[in-house]
């Protein structure tokens, strides 16, 4: 009977919960999604006075710059979802198909002279592409192997790229700056976003959502079952890179500037998933939740000097906190039948503790 | 002929660190399937502590290097019995998380306590080594190495000749039969944490008489361990000390031997190495298959 | 906000009339405070360098105040610096660099530490027009792509081993053979392209060049393949542990090299604690010793400047050439804001750092087109064996000759 914490039907109050927060939550993204469009953009030939320009453009800009950062995890750890969360399968080293999304726009603007439209299709292409070539070998790994594989995949793509001088070597390389051009940035970054959400939503919907939830209950019996576990499970995966690597894409030519430490970097492994299992691994807007709370509070507390260096330790901390006593995510709370209550902290600890 | 010999007895000692590094690492992954991302962290604190003691108290590192077996100790059965035994039975990736965790805290208490600033243990012998024709044998290396091979000695010992050992052993195998027959498992688990801690402690202290120290010093070990871990093979003391020795002649064999290849490509082998023992080979060269 | 900026800008233009037409009155108005953004690493991998860029800029900054600040068109203009720490991280630097414009109003930005954050931040100056003068990010790819807003006050990369193989050419006996080690950044690989290229014109041959990952601790196998080429000169350019790294190797291996020199490393107090002894004889490419011998139009005298610096900073060292160029920024921003005779209009100030050309206590400031700092030498310091740096070369700053060649590591 104590299990009914965690049944997963929830209840009435449960319901009117679940749908208030998400009115709430849609009303808040109808305002993000507008506000970019108040960024005046002054035409280059304007005649204007350049303070009175200077002061109408920056009001926005850097809480449109939070915004897209805001954006691109969302999508980092929604895609993250579906090979991590859906599948069972936590992947540490999805930044390698970040970077090599980053790397194909930015090798392809800077070095090749394409344009940036032509060239950010290419970027989910190249990550997916890579993740099917890899993801043949390494999805027959298990557990803690497949994590450490693909952290060290996810490594070693940085550090190969690196060596390549063609690939703009220690220096990295810069896409031609395009200006005026923040709300568009934004734009992509969130439709990237809502992409991701909704491949989850499609999948969930799907009997490839249905294979990939059974091969993470139980492998074995999925694929006695008639499942393709090798084709679900690269399917996935690719799926994942694609949409991960497409934020990469996006990234490049927003910031002008790519080197193998600013698109390659481990932490953002860890983030996206932290993300993903605070808001609810395996849910559909779990993740989505978890990448905007843990992303703002990243970028509120950056910039403090000392204090990035406490929230670096109560990053650790909350890591430490949500494994241990959050297991399944905030999002259980919200429409789930758990309460939050001590009662539901002791049981998650006692779930799970030796 | 004798740049290749320099190189091999060079890789040789580079694997006698890894040795001491993976120990610990091996032991923790092997008996309580915990993957631990905080074992650099844990080796650096290692480091601090011999800094401390020699800048401090006048003690030769090698003399410190009980003292930080013992800090380690009891600071590694804190953590596991105190944090790490929370998730024990959860699904294996939240002790990763949970190390990794673990990891960003202590960095950051060291970047609060000892700022970035790189700290060297210097002793008057340092630099002193064996010279053979041409070929230099530096002598703190090769302590480094004798006493990695001590620690791996005294591990095996542990684990294979006393009670202590056997209940670890147990744990290891089969938790629910070990709890059956009275072994207390939270105990147990936390002593053979921090019986790996130890080992990063010693680690550490043999590094600091080899590089510099720093907050971050020790993050490239965590991932290097992994490495020999796989390589060698999970289970037996003499797997990790195959894996090490063997994991520092690759890297210093490629770097040096392959045109074309340089340091650059370190981290790049490593891994190249990780996947393909992974794929090819996952139990290791001497680990006993899944 | 628009409003009260017009009133500024009446008022100024007000009390310039008044002091024309008055004739002979002194400049005491006082206007609004100029605020300065610095982004900087303040924790993170580069949070040494970070500080001294920082302890260079609250230099100039102390100094300014005390004069009351900035004058422009005969108004009085104190100043502020909000600090920004990007954790030694490219991509945080640039969304900080946007915060500080958008949401701190800073109205210029002085230069981040490093090439990374540098090259990011130099990208949101240009979105936002806003000019940014930096000392401390040497590698040139970040100049070469046509920005405009963006200013660096030290020399190149490229420059940096220069002046040592200089140095060598007139030292007997003369070395012949070169091993360079370079990290993998794109400062680093400047530094190494650069010796490789300028190398065979000195009458060197570079025996044997490799490079090694960034933040490298163990060394020992590249240092060994370096021995076995027998070179006279072991160049490096990477940063202070690697710097580190290698000079403990050569001495583990008994690498006997007739001079080390480091690009980054030598000229900190670090290198020397770290070291102790084992530090004598090294050399280090620099951007400015406390030796030389310019006579700047403005600001501090040499000298002045390293008693301000050991005042101001409880300190016996002298600064080194973190902190010199951080406040050579400032500087060079400084003069282009008189010249320019403005604060509010960025794009004058550009223009007026873009012509600008002024001598200082760090060497002479004049921006080439892609605005790099082409006027100013590096210098050669070496730490001697009185434990202290000395600089060695050009001789019309040279303080002490060079101690060449080094001694055998088992001769020391």
């Amino acid at each position: 009977m104590s299990e009914a914490a965690f049944s997963t039907q929830p209840s009435r109050a449960g319901r009117r919960v679940r749908r208030l927060i998400l009115v709430v939550f849609l009303v808040a993204v109808a305002v993000v999604l507008v506000l970019p469009l108040t960024l005046t953009q002054p035409a280059a030939d304007a005649n204007l006075d350049p303070e009175t320009l200077g002061i109408d453009f920056a009001i926005n800009k850097s809480i449109v710059r939070t915004e897209t950062t805001i954006a691109m995890f969302v999508a980092l750890a929604a895609a993250w979802n579906l090979i991590g969360g859906l599948t069972g399968y936590a992947a540490f080293g999805n930044v390698a198909f970040f970077g090599l999304g980053a790397y194909t726009v930015g090798f392809l603007t800077d070095k090749q002279h394409l344009s940036f439209a032509l060239a950010l299709p290419l970027a989910p292409v190249g990550a997916a592409a890579f993740a099917g070539l890899i993801g043949l070998p390494l999805l027959r790994l298990r557990g803690h192997y497949f994590a450490i594989a693909t952290l060290g995949t996810g490594i070693a793509v940085g550090e190969v790229i690196k060596n390549i001088d063609a690939f703009g070597g220690g220096t990295g390389l810069f896409p031609p700056i395009l200006r005026h051009a923040d709300a568009l940035f934004f734009y992509l970054m969130a439709a990237n976003a809502g992409l991701a959400v909704l491949v989850t939503w499609l999948v969930l919907r799907s009997r490839f959502g249905y294979g990939l939830i059974a091969i993470r209950e139980n492998e074995e019996a999925a694929s006695v079952l008639g499942v393709n576990t090798t084709a679900y499970k690269v399917g996935a995966f690719a799926l994942a890179a694609a949409l991960t690597g497409l934020a990469g894409g996006i990234f490049a030519q927003w910031s002008s500037f790519i080197d193998q430490e600013s698109v390659f970097p481990v932490q953002y492994n860890v983030q996206m998933i932290l993300m993903a299992i605070l808001g609810g691994a395996g849910t559909l807007f779990g993740p989505v939740a978890g990448a905007i709370a843990l992303e703002w509070l990243i970028l509120a507390l950056a910039g403090g000097g000392t204090s990035s260096v406490y929230a670096q330790i109560g990053l650790g901390v909350l890591l430490a906190v949500t494994v241990i006593f959050v297991p399944r995510g905030v999002v259980d709370f919200f429409g789930g039948s758990s309460r939050l209550s001590l009662g539901y902290f002791r049981r998650s600890l006692r779930e799970t503790s030796v | 002929m004798s740049l290749l010999v320099q190189q091999l007895i060079l890789g040789l000692m580079l694997g006698g660190v890894y040795v001491a590094v993976a120990i610990g690492f091996s032991l923790v992954w092997g008996i309580l399937n915990i993957v631990n991302l905080a074992h650099g962290a844990l080796v650096v604190v290692g480091m601090y502590a011999t800094w401390y003691l020699f800048t401090h108290l006048g003690l030769d590192p090698f003399l410190t290097l009980p003292v930080d077996a013992a800090v380690l100790f009891l600071v590694g059965y804190a953590l596991q019995r105190g944090v790490i035994n929370r998730v024990i039975r959860a699904p294996l990736f939240f002790t990763l998380l949970l190390t990794f965790g673990i990891n960003l805290v202590l960095i950051n208490l060291f970047l609060l306590w000892f700022k970035a600033d790189f700290r060297s243990v210097t002793t008057a012998y340092s630099g002193a080594g064996l010279d053979v024709g041409s070929i230099t044998i530096p002598y703190i290396r090769l302590a480094a190495l004798g006493i990695a091979l001590l620690l791996a000695g005294a591990v095996g010992y542990l684990m294979n000749r006393t009670r202590t050992g056997f209940a670890i052993q147990a744990v290891g195998a089969d938790k629910d039969a070990a709890q059956l027959v009275g072994i207390d498992l939270r105990h147990v688990y936390a002593l053979t944490f921090a019986v790996g801690a130890a080992c990063a402690g010693v680690a550490g202290g043999l590094l600091s008489t080899i590089q510099a120290i720093s907050p971050t010093a020790g993050e490239p070990y965590t991932l290097q361990a992994f490495v020999v871990v796989i390589l060698g093979g999970l289970g037996r003391v003499s797997a990790t000390v195959v894996g090490g020795l063997l994991f520092g002649l690759i890297e210093v064999l490629a770097q040096s031997q392959v045109p074309g290849l340089g340091a650059g490509w370190s981290n790049a082998i490593a891994f190249a190495v990780l996947v393909l023992v992974l794929v090819l080979r996952p139990q290791g060269l001497l680990g006993r298959p899944a | 906000m628009r409003g009260l900026l017009s009133g500024i800008a009446a008022l100024s233009l007000l009390v310039a009339c008044g002091g024309a037409s008055g004739g002979g009155a002194p400049a005491t108005k006082t206007g609004e405070d100029i605020i300065l953004g610095a982004p900087l690493s303040l924790t993170g991998s580069s949070s040494k360098e970070g500080a001294l860029a920082k302890q260079g800029y609250d230099m100039w900054l102390t100094w300014i105040n005390q004069q009351g600040g900035i004058n422009v068109k005969g108004v009085k203009h104190k100043v502020q610096i909000k600090y920004a720490d990007d954790q030694s991280k490219s991509d945080i630097s640039a969304q900080l660099t946007q915060s500080l414009i958008t949401d701190q109003k800073v109205q210029f930005l002085l230069g981040p530490y490093g090439s990374g954050p540098t090259a990011a931040d130099a990208v949101i100056a240009e979105k936002n027009s806003i000019p940014m003068v930096e000392g401390n990010g040497a590698a040139q790819a970040i100049f070469s792509k046509g920005y405009k807003y963006t200013f660096g006050v030290l020399s190149p990369a490229n420059k940096y081993l220069q002046g040592v193989l200089d140095l060598a050419a007139t030292l007997s006996p003369k070395p012949s053979t070169i091993a360079m080690l370079a990290a993998d950044d794109s400062f680093s690989q400047e530094v190494a392209a650069a010796v490789n290229d300028y190398a065979p014109t000195k009458g060197f041959t570079v025996v044997y060049s490799q490079k090694y990952p960034n933040g490298s601790t163990d060394v020992s196998s590249l240092v060994a393949a370096a021995k076995a080429k027998s070179p006279d000169m072991v160049l490096n350019s990477g940063h202070l542990a690697e710097a580190i790294a290698i000079n403990k190797a050569a001495k583990d291996l008994q690498l006997n090299a007739k001079l080390f020199a480091y690009s980054v490393g030598p000229s900190t107090p670090d290198f020397v604690n770290a070291l102790g002894k084992d530090s004598y004889y090294v050399m280090d490419g620099s951007q400015w010793t406390p030796q030389v011998k310019y006579k700047p139009s403005f600001y501090l005298s040499v000298a002045d400047y390293v008693a301000a610096y050991r005042s101001q900073f409880n300190s016996q060292d002298d600064p080194d050439y973190h902190v010199a160029e951080s406040t050579a920024a400032c500087l060079a921003l400084q003069k282009a804001i008189e010249n320019a005779g403005t604060v509010t209009n960025a794009d004058k100030v550009r223009d007026a750092l873009a012509a600008l050309d002024v001598m200082t206590f760090f060497g002479e400031i004049k921006f080439d087109g892609r605005g790099v700092n082409v006027t100013k030498p590096m210098v050669v310091e070496q730490i001697q064996t009185d434990g202290k740096h000395h600089t060695v070369y050009p001789a019309d700053v040279a303080d002490k000759p060079a101690q060449y060649p080094t001694p055998a590591w088992s001769q020391r």
